[in-house]
């Protein structure tokens, strides 16, 4: 109960949850440099935006609630076809650039991410044992 | 357009199922590029071919591969599969020595050049989507250590 509690406040399940995102992104983001030139096959993603709101939206209510009410593990995005870029003729919408860009910064977006709540964990761990390094 | 659940539970992270079924996405697409490669290279390989193996006059069939959506064995996942096709056109071309038109395979070889070049660069692609899924499985099982 008391280990739930520390690791439902703080930036801890804000962090797991950017990892999850960009976990599931980079699922979408293979599965469409997999696709790359099988016809008819429509462009996968993520709105970054629309998870970043979302997860916003839960820090305001997490402001305004009791410690550990607000939960940060059940929360959905929809899958995108983006329309940007050319319409090939086999009617895929595949940017080479486009995907390689996105797994990029998806991959530095979950780095980033998992080297925090790193450091957190580190600074947890420093708390319960009392001592500094 | 569905939702996308990043979660089932709190304990699902990085290194869950997710990660290591997109290693399985990547794997799948690898495997469409070399039988669209093993295609390209028995195409060129049979560019003059013209009689079957019992000796008759049946041009070599050009192979050519279709991609579909969908893992091999499971087209519900996500993922790609080849598809091998064969096509029955031939070119008559015309052999001055025996003063008859012979039946050679429908074969462009700039066409399959350009398609192997294809296959190797998508196959690239895929090879670097796998070594980035490794990069980020690796990050998250540092959380451990």
């Amino acid at each position: 109960m008391f280990i739930e509690q520390l690791l439902n406040q703080g930036n801890a399940p804000v962090l797991e949850s950017v990892i999850r995102f960009t976990a599931a992104r980079h699922r979408l983001i293979a599965e469409n440099i997999a696709n790359v030139d099988t016809p008819d096959y429509r462009q996968k993603d993520l709105s970054v935006e629309r998870f970043q709101s979302l997860l916003r939206s839960r820090l305001e209510m997490r402001r305004h609630s009791r410690p550990g009410a607000v939960r940060f593990d059940d929360l959905s995005v929809d899958v995108d076809n983006p329309t940007r870029g050319i319409l090939f003729h086999d009617r895929n919408n595949r940017s080479m650039e486009q995907l390689a860009t996105d797994l990029a910064k998806n991959a530095m977006m979950h780095n980033l991410a998992i080297e925090l709540l790193r450091k957190q964990y580190q600074q947890m761990d420093m708390a319960l044992r009392e001592r500094i390094a | 357009m569905k939702a996308y659940p990043l979660a089932t539970n709190n304990y699902q992270l990085a290194t869950d199922k997710d990660m290591f079924d997109t290693l399985d996405i990547s794997a799948s697409a690898l495997q469409a590029q070399r039988v669209r490669m093993d295609s390209v290279s028995l195409n060129i390989a049979n560019i003059n071919t013209t009689h079957d193996l019992k000796g008759r006059p049946n041009p070599y069939k050009r192979r050519f591969v279709e991609f579909l959506a969908g893992r091999p064995g499971d087209p519900s996942q996500p993922g790609v599969q080849a598809r091998v096709k064969q096509d029955p056109s031939y070119r008559e071309i015309y052999d001055a020595e025996r003063r008859q038109y012979v039946r050679h395979p429908n074969i462009d070889l700039a066409i399959e050049m350009v398609n192997g070049i294809e296959a190797s660069r998508a196959y690239e692609a895929n090879v670097t989507a796998m070594e980035v899924t490794k990069a980020m499985m690796n990050a998250s099982l540092r959380l451990l250590a």
